[in-house]
């Protein structure tokens, strides 16, 4: 993991292992970097959007909870996405196998989870 | 042109013209977030919080587009390199415009 930070905020070593990918992968990677940016970015406008749209809840300050909820969500995304992108970058370059990550997976189901949650409070409030 | 990679001319620009318009989609993601920052300082009870607020989701998503646009002449290069520094400063800017979003909540 430290390893991994160093990476971070040493621009010129991830560029010096290794040798130099088809442009293609790269840029394929960038793209991947990009999408999970908006996924981030729509998890914060999903955030942005539940404190100002959302009508008062029940459980008192259940909207601001769940709003900063999907902002940490989306600033989480935006961390790891820069990670995966560095950690490819770095398995690209030297020819093994790409990072696994179970991250997608975790926050699939965090979604799920909540949109549930959502469901229950909804049905709650109208029965 | 050279022709760098092998099969480069079955792929006739069209990678990099993907990630061309990537960071565009992704600016206007950003656009969107920046919005909704904003909407407070419009309301009738704004304050100086509020337009502090918007300013600072109007950078960030300035700086959003300008990265955005200072890697588009990159990709115009026959063979793109790749750009940690960018990538890096994209997402740091991301989680910042996350923790302003937090504080226009909590306002």
């Amino acid at each position: 993991m430290l390893g991994d930070l160093t990476l971070w905020f040493d621009p010129e070593r991830s560029s010096k292992v290794g040798t130099t990918p088809d442009y293609r992968f790269s840029l394929a990677n960038e793209r991947t970097f990009l999408a999970w940016i908006r996924t981030g970015l729509a998890l914060i406008a999903g955030g942005l959007a539940c404190a100002q749209f959302l009508p008062p809840l029940p459980i008192e300050h259940l909207r601001e909870i769940i709003s900063i909820l999907l902002l940490l969500l989306g600033g989480l995304v935006a961390l790891r996405a820069v990670d995966h992108w560095a950690r490819t970058e770095r398995a690209m370059r030297l020819g093994v196998d790409l990072p696994r990550s179970r991250f997608p997976a975790v926050l699939a189901l965090v979604v799920a989870v909540g949109a549930v949650a959502l469901i229950v409070a909804v049905l709650v409030q109208v029965f | 042109m050279p022709d760098p990679t092998p099969g480069a001319a079955t792929d006739p620009g069209a990678a990099p013209q993907r990630t061309r318009l990537a960071w565009r989609r992704t600016g206007l993601s950003a656009a969107a977030v920046a919005l909704l920052s904003v909407r407070p300082a419009f309301s009738p009870g704004a304050g100086p919080p509020e337009w502090l607020a918007a300013a600072g989701a109007m950078i960030c998503w300035a700086a959003l587009v300008g990265i955005a646009l200072h890697r588009a002449p990159g990709l115009r290069a026959p063979v793109p390199a790749v750009v940690p520094r960018s990538i890096r400063a994209y997402a740091l800017i991301t989680v910042a415009l996350a923790a302003l979003a937090g504080w226009v909540v909590m306002l």
